[in-house]
């Protein structure tokens, strides 16, 4: 059993699992997550192992565990990676709620952030990865972390699930994005995921302030159209868009409309990678640079 | 003991503990379901300042996941109310909801995720009827053994949901089965309840404040496998040292009251774990009397044993604590049906152990 602890933005976690590919492939993911103080507080212990008994070997199967329990049903053991990072996603949408968390994918330019908010089949996973293969700070690609107080975001720089279709259309905008292994069979289809940048998981504790809010759709052969949207429509969309909004009561509803005053809202419907993604980084107005230090 | 029922007993112990202490006692208290009993303890002695921040960052989500879902409860006690308000059934909220319509302590940090709810024998089969014509549906797919088994056997119908709405209502006609070996007057116990109003007026009962405690004796002890857990054990002392601050002659009035409704064995239980593991401080002449109802003392001994590898492990996941729970599943059976009952659900059921799986769609990623 060996245990490993990253650093999450505002999370620890610690991973206890005996199983030697997972463990390589958390070390592509997040080798510049570790966490330094070998004794921090730990947010969510997580131990990914095998079953007893005959499912040991055969077709063997992950096991995620947390607290003493086991939320999951046993996953095939080759997909122990899709279901980290699933259950981790599990743990934080069902306790962190000393966060407003927004179901979007966020970036930043500088300081500076954009929030695409979207259910799933609308693109914001695609559209995330391509911006930060064109140099943007991935802050998270499921997770808007809001301080409600403050009003800023936190980033929580992870791996981005390509699924199906979206793993190509991704390969074909940057031939050398830094992909890792293929999960043929997951619950959610064949999924790849994106690592993030060294520089976003050195800088993952560097909060940044919410400055466009952008709704994406993914059209088949559409063009890329950014419209202004309506203030009141756009507060409604991403109450909606939250993992925990009716849970906070007032708390959301002063963080949402603090959000919506201080940020440009647009809707975007786009189908080509290649032209929607600078159209976004144009919002920021300021030159991006390209990473040199992606592998 | 564990890191969590030194904590109970003596909330300054946090003053010492480093990193890997508070990294020990974080799956503890999310086991046990006491992260907003804990955070209150914290703030009650003044102990908020030696808390790690990431830590009350996590205590905090929490207890706002817990006034969310007591919202919710409360409105859902409220819309049973009325129902069965309009076929003048009265009805009685026990447990979690029944802590809270009361504003008994438990309510500033208790977690629930059903209401528990009290109606006599003879209107259940209409009180039930009543929730389904009004939308309630059942919350699982129950097979004829099953509703059988409910119906027979236990001292409730299957659990039922609002089709709209996400609490659980477990509706009971008493507080053990009716083929246990505890036998309670159903009767006693609305003769002793109080009435109270819920938010929109309506009338709601709780029970009296020994039988209260009894109920959580009785439902920890006799009925499941310790599955309340710690928390319940919290709640007890928590009850316990509310009521006999607000009347002087409660113990004496407890230990009647469990000789009347035959929870003696029940009661001898819950005192005994919440002064172990809670830190629960009863005068020793109540201690005394509770000892004339425990078991043969090799049974005592081991029974506390078992308690103590369930409620209090030294780690979570420990093989200890599964056989600890496998000999206590096995027991609540023992006690809740006569033999030839068990052998015959035992047989059916295979000892099938529940498995508790999350649906994978309204989940992120």
């Amino acid at each position: 059993m060996h245990q490993v602890r990253l650093d999450c933005g505002p999370f620890t976690v610690g991973i206890s699992s005996s199983d030697e590919n997972l463990l390589a492939t958390l070390e592509y993911f997040y080798s510049h997550s570790r966490c330094q103080d070998g004794s921090s507080f730990l947010d969510y212990m997580i131990r990914i192992d095998r079953p007893r008994g005959l499912r040991r070997w055969l077709r063997p199967q992950a096991l995620f565990s947390i607290d003493g329990m086991r939320p999951f049903e046993p996953h095939p053991a080759e997909n122990a990676f899709p279901l980290y990072e699933w259950g981790l996603n599990w743990c934080i949408a069902t306790s962190a709620h000393r966060y407003l968390m927004l179901h979007a994918g966020t970036v930043a330019f500088g300081d500076r952030a954009l929030i695409m908010p979207g259910t799933p089949g609308s693109g914001k996973s695609t559209l995330t990865a391509a911006l930060h293969l064109r140099g943007a700070r991935l802050l998270s690609d499921e997770f808007g972390l809001v301080r409600p107080e403050v009003g800023d975001l936190l980033p929580m720089p992870r791996g981005i699930p390509l699924k199906n279709a979206s793993i190509e259309a991704i390969l074909e905008f940057d031939r050398a994005a830094p992909l890792g292994p293929t999960y043929p069979r997951t619950r959610k289809g064949r999924v790849r995921h994106l690592r993030p940048s060294t520089e976003s998981q050195r800088r993952q504790h560097e909060p940044a302030r919410p400055h466009w809010l952008v709704f994406p759709k993914y059209q088949t052969g559409a063009d890329e159209i950014l419209k202004p949207m309506d203030k009141s429509e756009a507060f409604r969309q991403l109450a909606l868009n939250c993992f925990n909004y009716r849970l906070l009561g007032e708390t959301s509803f002063r963080a949402v409309a603090q959000l919506i005053r201080e940020m440009d809202c647009y809707t975007f419907t786009f189908s080509d990678l290649e032209r929607a993604a600078p159209l976004l980084a144009a919002l920021s107005q300021a030159p991006i640079e390209r990473e040199t230090d992606r592998a | 003991m564990n890191l969590l029922n030194r904590l109970l007993w003596n909330p300054a112990v946090v003053r010492q503990w480093d990193d890997e202490d508070w990294n020990r006692f974080l799956p503890l208290v999310r086991n046990a379901r006491l992260l907003g009993r804990c955070l209150a303890l914290f703030e009650q002695h003044e102990l908020l300042d030696c808390v790690p921040s990431r830590l009350l960052d996590q205590l905090r989500g929490a207890l706002a996941q817990t006034r969310y879902v007591q919202v919710q409860a409360l409105r859902e006690l409220r819309q049973v109310a009325s129902i069965l308000a309009r076929d003048d059934i009265p009805l009685m909220a026990l447990k979690g909801v029944a802590y809270l319509v009361a504003s008994l302590p438990p309510s500033g940090w208790r977690n629930l995720s059903d209401i528990d709810l009290l109606v006599r024998e003879r209107d259940i089969e209409r009180a039930e009827q009543a929730l389904k014509n009004a939308g309630w549906v059942p919350s699982g797919e129950f097979d004829a053994y099953d509703q059988h088994y409910y119906r027979d056997w236990m001292h409730e119908v299957p659990p039922m949901v609002h089709l709209q709405r996400k609490i659980e209502v477990d509706l009971h006609h008493n507080l053990a089965p009716p083929v246990s070996r505890i036998r309670i007057d159903a009767a006693l116990l609305w003769d002793d309840s109080f009435e109270l109003a819920d938010a929109s007026g309506r009338s709601v009962r709780i029970l009296g404040p020994a039988d209260m405690l009894l109920h959580n004796a009785v439902h920890l002890f006799m009925n499941d496998e310790l599955r309340g857990g710690l928390r319940d054990v919290v709640d007890f002392r928590d009850l316990f040292e509310h009521f006999s601050q607000q009347a002087p002659g409660f113990e004496p009035q407890l230990l009647v009251r469990a000789q009347a409704l035959g929870c003696g064995r029940a009661l001898y239980y819950a005192v005994t774990t919440a002064r172990r593991l809670a830190g629960l401080a009863p005068s020793s002449g109540f201690l005394a009397q509770v000892e004339h109802h425990a078991p043969a003392w090799p049974i005592a001994r081991f029974m506390a044993w078992l308690i103590e590898q369930t409620l209090a492990p030294q780690q979570l996941g420990l093989m200890r604590s599964a056989f600890a729970g496998q000999l206590l599943f096995v027991r609540s059976h023992w006690v809740r049906m006569p033999m030839g009952l068990l052998i015959r659900h035992l047989l059916h059921k295979g000892f099938r152990k529940k498995v508790r799986s999350e649906s994978a769609d309204d989940l992120p990623g």
